[in-house]
């Protein structure tokens, strides 16, 4: 099973000193915040907020490319969790054929959100994940700690 | 690199990439390129993100997981898409501009992009990158020479 999952914002964490997507589902029920890279936050946070970059990103490129191709990103699914380090899947429709490629949930994301593709989590790893403290160190963020895209 | 015949390399100047330096006073890499003659230099300054990934590249090191260019790399080779080249196009006010040439089932194709994207894909693909000549006449002001020995070429690709 899979639920459909919305970027709700982007933080920081200062005891890894990283990045963290978070996920949430339409419900606010669950949620899955997944650690990223700053120059992946970056591309993140400039799709979240609506900002064309005066050159494409990474992630412009990256569609630019498919759009070459004429190929369409149908979604994207995080599908595992090992050891800390989530995995991710880009679902590609190219003409009649359907390609399943492997990626980090990071530009996954970074480029669903570029070309309006949804995002789901498979309900394994959200179970997975919630079994973690991240929680309790989420619930504890003040609203203010969220949108910073920063540093 | 069989390839390379069938371009139209008149107004261009094919550059390898020398090495990769990390800039200490910001968090930035220069990536230092230069023609076969080494008659030409041009540096370009990158974020660190796409230094790593140029770095990796030279290195031949391989990501645990798929790295943006790696992913890239992927969606062309999945959707039998080529990444003919890499051109170095324009400099504005210190910023460079480039394009990446690519070939599809439907023709050809040129995308916008930074050099330092433009450059981590082509040496992911084995493609070849090149500049304009107005590009690096544009650079001519410059002592390149100066500036690479403050530099210190000695310490490229550590």
């Amino acid at each position: 099973m899979i639920t459909q999952m919305k970027v709700r914002g982007l933080t920081f964490d200062p005891y890894s000193n990283t990045f963290v997507v978070i996920l949430r589902d339409e419900h606010n029920v669950d949620m899955l915040p997944i650690w990223v890279g700053k120059s992946e936050a970056s591309a993140i946070s400039f799709a979240l907020e609506g900002v064309a970059a005066p050159r494409p990103m990474t992630h412009d490129l990256m569609k630019a490319v498919l759009d070459a191709a004429g190929a369409k990103v149908i979604s994207v699914v995080v599908t595992d969790l090992k050891d800390n380090t989530y995995y991710a899947r880009v679902h590609l429709m190219s003409e009649d054929s359907e390609y399943s490629i492997d990626a980090r949930p990071s530009d996954a994301i970074a480029l669903a959100l570029r070309a309006d593709a949804p995002i789901f989590a498979k309900e394994d790893v959200i179970r997975q994940q919630a079994t973690e403290e991240l929680g309790q160190w989420l619930e504890n963020l003040k609203p203010e700690d969220f949108g910073k895209s920063e540093s | 690199m069989a390839a390379d015949d069938d371009i139209d390399t008149g107004e261009l100047v094919r550059l390898t990439v020398h090495g990769v330096l990390p800039d200490q006073n910001t968090d930035t890499y220069i990536v230092i390129l230069r023609d076969a003659q080494h008659a030409d230099v041009l540096p370009i300054w990158v974020g660190a993100a796409e230094g790593g990934a140029i770095k990796m590249a030279l290195d031949g090191t391989v990501a645990a997981r798929p790295m943006s260019h790696d992913l890239i790399r992927s969606f062309t080779e999945h959707l039998n898409i080529k990444v003919s080249q890499a051109v170095i196009t324009d400099v504005k006010n210190n910023t460079y501009f480039a394009k990446v040439h690519l070939v599809t089932e439907s023709g050809e194709h040129q995308v916008d992009s930074r050099p330092s994207d433009a450059i981590a894909l082509a040496l992911r693909t084995n493609c070849p990158i090149f500049v304009t000549q107005e590009v690096l006449r544009q650079r001519g002001g410059t002592n390149l020479d100066a500036w690479l020995e403050r530099f210190g070429t000695k310490n490229l690709g550590k």
